[in-house]
């Protein structure tokens, strides 16, 4: 590995440790660290924006191809920031409107038809018992489930009386759903822990290694 | 102050302290339990590898450094399958902090590993902003969207773009994602363009998944660093996620552990608290 | 006008998408009308997170400026903004007009060093500091995720009980360690807890939240497209 290999890995460690120092008490490198951090995404941002949509989607199509009519998402794009001038903050509320508005158009259909109608038409299963026991059980828990689980977010009227008592059987449902939710989400966590670690074993390990 | 009130009571760093060594210590004594495969991943594996080879297949890096642990191990998993079948691959990204920068270092070093060349085997497209905008727009056409790649070559120079114009083109959609732009894929793209997504994803994303892979609006699953694990396994490319499993192993039972002490050292003192109270 | 303009805007930006996803977006005058709409609402969507830098690089030279308490801090964050950003935004050859200026001052073989190639300094700046610093922040939640479950995970009553259980044997199943110990009892256990309980009450549950979540996402999208809803807008 070059010199500057090593250097690469041990300014990522520094940083690394720096931030895991935190979990100990709060300490000027944490504080630094954290900032440079907050920096350098703002700044990468700046770089994708200006190659990615500026220089790909505006001035090339408008000046090498002649796409002039780019110029008014251009404008919409530069009115955002009327933001910053109190007097002439309103102005920025067209473009977020056509981003808003847009967004909207498309959820509107897509909720319904790319969720509520799969996901409801997979509820509607046979609970003809002659299919075997095992696959009437999983359909039985199936339409229970989301029965009882839509009942018990339904909150336009007191749960009582058989409402009530389905609302109660969601809740069982719901805590199941939530304590597998709790299991995966400690799963998660502990494996961004393990990455860094095997970065800092393996790879910051590496390099101690090599160098002494 | 009994025994389970100072158990109880014990500084968060003594906790601290036991998890790093859960993780550090099955790194370095190595134990290897099997990683057993579940329905959903090998259901993604097959529908991957059912497919023609050379069949042009998306691949997505919609995920941040944040979940890197998790989430690349999938990509590298996934890209050694597709270029191990010389599939076609078009990868692009949705994430502005990172996207576009992990899956140009990711899909180069694999492209590279089996002699791949860019611009007739593999294309990143890179990032766009406005992820529902990106999605919807694609399925009329992808150029209009993304007029050049991630390193701003035009798509009309790029041998493989000639052929891949929108969804219609593209045979499987594998998403890799942390985040929720994966229901966008389900709901815009799979919905609306009837393209087959599948989908790998981080472990706090995956309960909710199973719901479209029982639903047929996801082609297969993988879920976390086991989801990783499972499809490193079935590639036959032992990777980060298979290496991170004892580690995983031993912090979810040390977290049990915590969990079991933490509530008896509950009941033990809730007479004592209770007494206190009355 | 400061309200009619911009919801006027969004109810026509909203309906070209509404409509054209009953026609043929390759074959019909309104499917081009929609790709265009779409390409310009990327291009706008870029300008919305340089937002966002703006107001990081007000804020911070406010307080450099006034050289409030703990200023070298923010100091760093802008030095970082520029570091990254500068190099990101400079030519990457001398063919445009810009580019044929800049590199008459530096040499065109420090041409890789520019842009947001691999190689630049704007990908090294990402790979070596960035990113190792955005892994960490998220690998600290372990600590915090177990400390929380041995101080707040408690068995109160039936409902935290079950709760707790399902989390506990969900963890176990998702380890090659814990599978292989669910397996003294049966060899069909793993087998059984992602039938009835990942793909049977999960998928349920998540399917009723999905629906519902979905169903009040697409309520709130009508109501934005009538403007009805105008809270986007914010105050004045």
């Amino acid at each position: 590995m070059t010199f500057f290999g090593h250097f690469e890995i041990w300014l990522s460690a520094f940083l690394v440790l720096s931030l895991f120092s935190f979990l100990y008490k709060d300490n000027p490198f944490y504080k630094m660290a954290e900032h440079i951090f907050a920096g350098l995404s703002a700044g990468y941002y700046v770089g994708l924006i200006w190659q990615a949509v500026i220089i790909q989607q505006l001035v090339n199509p408008m000046f090498d191809q002649g796409h002039w009519w780019l110029v008014f998402p251009g404008i919409l794009g530069a009115l955002m920031f009327a933001r910053f001038f109190s007097k002439w903050s309103w102005i920025s509320r067209i473009s977020l409107a056509f981003v808003i508005g847009n967004t909207a158009g498309v959820f509107l259909i897509s909720q319904l038809h790319g969720f509520v109608l799969p996901q409801v038409v997979s509820t509607m299963i046979s609970l003809n018992p002659a299919q075997g026991f095992a696959a009437t059980l999983s359909a039985l828990v199936i339409v229970i489930g989301v029965i009882s689980t839509l009942i018990y977010f339904y909150f336009s009227k007191e749960h009582t009386g058989i409402l009530g008592g389905t609302a109660k059987v969601g809740i069982w449902f719901i805590m199941i759903s939530f304590g597998a939710h709790f299991g995966y989400t400690v799963m998660g966590r502990i494996s961004l822990l393990i990455g860094q670690v095997q970065f800092l074993l393996f790879d910051w390990g590496g390099s101690i290694k090599q160098i002494f | 102050m009994n025994f389970w009130e100072k158990v109880s009571g014990m500084d968060r760093r003594w906790i601290y302290l036991l998890v790093a060594i859960s993780v550090i210590f099955p790194m370095l004594v190595v134990i290897k339990f099997p990683v057993q495969i579940t329905p959903e991943a090998r259901q993604l594996f097959d529908a991957v590898e059912s497919l023609p080879d050379s069949s042009v297949i998306f691949l997505t890096f919609d995920y941040y450094p944040s979940t890197l642990a998790e989430t690349e191990p999938m990509s590298v998993a996934a890209l050694n399958q597709m270029f191990r079948k010389n599939m076609k691959v078009v990868t692009m990204t949705t994430v502005p902090l990172g996207g576009p920068s992990i899956a140009e270092r990711v899909t180069r070093k694999l492209a590279e590993k089996y002699g791949k060349v860019y611009g007739v085997d593999y294309v990143n497209l890179g990032y766009k902003a406005n992820y529902v905008a990106v999605l919807k727009g694609m399925g009329s056409s992808i150029e209009a969207i993304y007029p050049a790649d991630n390193t701003g070559t035009m798509l009309k120079d790029l041998p493989l773009m000639q052929k891949v114009k929108n969804y219609n083109d593209v045979k499987f959609i594998y998403v890799v994602a942390d985040n929720g732009i994966i229901d966008y894929w389900i709901s815009i793209v799979n919905a609306q363009y009837g393209t087959p997504v599948g989908a790998g994803v981080t472990a706090v994303m995956a309960p909710k998944m199973y719901s479209f892979v029982e639903a047929k609006q996801l082609t297969g699953l993988l879920g976390g660093m086991k989801g990783a694990a499972e499809y490193e396994r079935l590639v036959n490319h032992e990777g980060n996620a298979i290496r991170g499993m004892d580690a995983q192993s031993m912090a979810h039972l040390l977290i049990i552990f915590l969990v079991v002490i933490g509530n008896i050292g509950f009941f033990a003192t809730r007479k004592l608290r209770r007494g206190a109270q009355g | 006008m400061r309200t009619t303009l911009p919801v006027a805007v969004a109810f026509l930006s909203g309906l070209i998408m509404v409509v054209g996803f009953f026609m043929n977006p390759e074959k019909t005058f309104f499917g081009n009308v929609e790709e265009e709409v779409l390409q310009w609402v990327t291009i706008v969507g870029g300008f919305t997170l340089l937002l966002g830098v703006v107001s990081i690089v007000r804020v911070n030279s406010r307080v450099v400026s006034q050289k409030r308490k703990d200023w070298i801090y923010n100091l760093a964050t802008l030095i970082s903004v520029f570091a990254m950003a500068i190099p990101a935004i400079m030519p990457i050859s001398s063919d445009s007009n810009f580019g044929s200026i800049f590199y008459s001052i530096f040499p065109e073989s420090w041409s890789f060093l520019f842009g947001t190639g691999t190689y630049s300094i704007y990908d090294w700046l990402f790979n070596y500091m960035d990113s190792p610093m955005m892994a960490t922040m998220f690998a600290m939640l372990a600590f915090y995720i177990a400390s929380a479950a041995y101080r707040a995970f408690r068995a109160r009553n039936a409902e935290a009980t079950l709760l707790l259980l399902t989390a506990v044997l969900v963890m176990l199943w998702r380890i090659p360690m814990g599978e292989a110990f669910l397996r003294i009892f049966s060899d069909s256990l793993p087998g059984y807890i992602n039938t009835y309980v990942m793909s049977g009450v999960n998928v349920a549950v998540q399917r009723g939240i999905i629906i519902g979540a979905a169903l009040g996402a697409a309520s709130m999208s009508l109501r934005i497209l009538l403007g009805i809803e105008r809270t986007y807008m914010g105050k004045g």
